[in-house]
């Protein structure tokens, strides 16, 4: 394992990212969301919870570069941006509703709040 | 790019009105402050009236005048949620100031409460006026952000704070999922415009087959979508919120994100087009399936589980679910045969019954919201047990008969207006060939009579309730919610008789332009790919 990373760092330019196509990339892309999507559905606890989210979001904004540079526009670039702006304030309204949330009951175990039932 | 300007009036007038309203809820002065609602209005009916008067301006999407019809109709269903969330905001801080005690702005709620209404509102519009799906995106996000903050604010209880949480999680969650959708679509397509995307894709259709990238794009935003209109893999969350919100909150819950993810959804649909499917009057493989199975999941699931509840809003938000249902059977059966009348155009009836289900449903929560339980301890609690409605068309008539007639015409009673909207439905289901669907639908339209005839009933027959410890039901002081039920009852009766121009005009919505085929070599996306 060590072999092949000094080999990969000592090269002029790395053997397999010198082929790294648009499929490597959606692959990344692919884990990325997948990763996202299990931690959401797993985790308890709010602030991962919300970490998967933006990860998810990350995934689909790393597609979106990927084929802008498959494609040879900035349509997708242009896409990023905005989606970059719309998880900021996600992140704004996801942490204002975290920190409410932590003052009434002080944890941040989404288990907590399962008052709602039936 | 100037027509599309035009296009946007009613949003930049409701944009304006909306920053204006958020500056004036923070004043110190009460009469400023209950400015707010009033200004709210006259900017939706400014927006309204700009939506008419462009009406010649069309968007160069798939469906070309679904701005207009879409605008039209959420001026006036966005006045009546306004009279339905009048007054939510501020009750305690309002009370005390009444008191004397000093206004403080940091704890006023009113000014952001009437302008995240607004925002919404604008997002909703902008659905409909979206020619891009970076435009779609922001529009679908604007109109949810709000929600979940109006979400939280709507009552001081922990209840509030659980369904707001619970709302933005799952949220965002759809919106993560529908983004990587889009961001498939711009893969199989190389574009992001929506006449383009048609474009390419009836190419790719021609020349061979769509690409798969972009099938799974459209089945990703599809479930993504999913949670604004409450369908199956993405309901879960859907009592819940509506229980722990308020109810003029809920009952803004059940038509904003619900027609903002049917414009969403028709668009989407549209980029693929109801052309080159099996028949060619029908969705793609894929779509279709995934609709079908949705769409069958979904009234079932939502009528069967509407039945056990005991709670008025958990029995509307199943109800919300299962419609959700009825309506994805418009989009599969789509717009029929080029010249198809109402009745075989799925896509008229998707959005008739989306206004139609928006002034029912908005009756029913309004009569929630009109009535406050008042414990013996004095304090007060909204009216969620069905227990709590017993005999209300006898003591208090308004009220009864608005919970009688709007629950009749959410099952889809004859002569009232949520017959006129199932109908086409139906008609175009059968059109599409859609048999099974098609009883699916008539199955489950008789298992919702039963949770629709047990409200009806405790309104209406059962005697109210007299033994001595039960809280007390007393109205609230809001006279807006009223007429908000009243104007709701009278649209059950009155859509139903004279609500032909509506169908027209839902007709002229519908209008659904093909994608012109051009050159397959032109647009096809090559098939290897380059090193980045």
């Amino acid at each position: 394992m060590i072999d092949v990373l000094l080999t990969l760092a000592s090269g002029p330019t790395p053997g397999p990212m010198a082929q790294a196509t648009l499929f490597h990339y959606l692959i990344v892309s692919a884990l990325m969301f997948g990763i996202g999507l299990i931690g959401f559905l797993t985790r308890r606890n709010l602030i991962i919870m919300f970490l998967c989210t933006e990860l998810m979001f990350q995934a689909a904004g790393l597609s979106l570069i990927a084929f802008s540079r498959f494609h040879l526009n900035h349509t997708g670039e242009t896409f990023v941006i905005f989606v970059l702006t719309i998880a900021a304030a996600e992140a704004a309204l996801a942490l204002a509703l975290v920190v409410l949330l932590f003052r009434r009951q002080e944890t941040l175990d989404a288990g907590v709040w399962s008052q709602l039932r039936g | 790019m100037e027509s599309m300007l035009t296009l946007l009036w009613p949003e930049i007038a409701l944009f304006i009105t909306t920053c204006v309203v958020m500056i004036l809820g923070q004043s110190k002065f009460k009469d400023t402050r209950d400015l707010c609602p009033g200004l709210a209005a006259i900017g939706l009916i400014v927006s309204g009236f700009l939506a008419w008067y462009f009406r010649g301006v069309t968007s160069d999407a798939v469906l070309p005048h679904l701005p207009y019809y879409g605008k039209l109709v959420i001026c006036g269903v966005g006045l009546m949620l306004l009279m339905l969330v009048a007054g939510s905001a501020d009750r305690e801080l309002e009370a005390d100031a009444a008191k004397g005690k000093p206004f403080e702005p940091i704890r006023s709620t009113r000014g952001e409460f009437y302008s995240f209404v607004l925002f919404s509102l604008t997002g909703l519009m902008l659905c409909t006026s979206a020619n891009d799906l970076i435009l779609l995106f922001l529009a679908l996000e604007l109109t949810s952000l709000p929600t979940y903050v109006m979400v939280s604010i709507s009552t001081n209880r922990n209840r509030s704070m659980e369904a707001g949480v619970k709302y933005f999680f799952l949220g965002a969650l759809g919106a993560a999922i529908f983004l990587y959708g889009f961001a498939m679509i711009y893969g199989g397509t190389g574009t992001t415009n929506f006449e383009d995307i048609s474009r390419t894709v009836a190419a790719q259709a021609a020349g061979g087959g769509i690409n798969p990238l972009v099938i799974l794009g459209v089945v990703l935003s599809l479930v993504g979508l999913g949670f604004k209109i409450a369908s199956v893999p993405m309901h879960f969350y859907t009592p819940d919120v509506y229980q722990g919100s308020s109810s003029s909150v809920a009952g803004f819950l059940a038509f904003v994100p619900k027609a903002a993810g049917f414009f969403a959804i028709l668009s989407i649909c549209g980029l693929v087009g109801w052309s080159h499917g099996v028949t060619e009057q029908s969705l793609p493989e894929g779509p279709r399936v995934l609709l079908w199975v949705v769409a069958a999941l979904t009234m079932t699931l939502g009528n069967v589980l509407a039945i056990m509840q005991r709670s008025v809003k958990r029995i509307l938000a199943y109800s919300s679910i299962a419609h959700s249902g009825y309506m994805l059977v418009g989009v599969i059966a789509g717009p029929g045969p080029s010249g198809a009348d109402f009745e075989r155009n799925g896509i008229a009836a998707v959005l008739f019954y989306l206004v139609s289900y928006g002034v029912m449903t908005i009756g029913a929560f309004a009569v929630l919201a009109c009535l406050e339980k008042k414990r013996s301890d004095g304090s007060l609690d909204e009216v969620d047990d069905i227990d709590d409605l017993r005999g209300l068309a006898r003591t208090r008539p308004v009220l009864g008969w608005t919970m009688v007639l709007s629950s009749m015409g959410l099952l889809g009673l004859p002569p009232l207006l949520g017959f006129l909207g199932k109908l086409p439905l139906f008609t175009a289901g059968i059109g599409a060939k859609e048999i099974i669907l098609v009883l699916v639908l008539g199955i489950n339209s008789a298992i919702a009579a039963y949770y629709y005839l047990r409200l009806a009933y405790t309104c209406f027959i059962e005697s109210p309730e007299t033994t001595p410890n039960a809280p007390k039901v007393v109205e609230a002081p809001f006279a807006a919610r009223r007429w908000a039920g009243v104007i709701s009852m009278l649209c059950v009766v009155g859509l139903a008789v004279f609500g032909s121009w509506l169908g027209n005009l839902a007709e002229i919505g519908a209008t659904y332009r093909p994608p012109k085929y051009v050159q397959p070599a032109a647009a096809v996306v090559p098939v290897s790919a380059p090193t980045p």
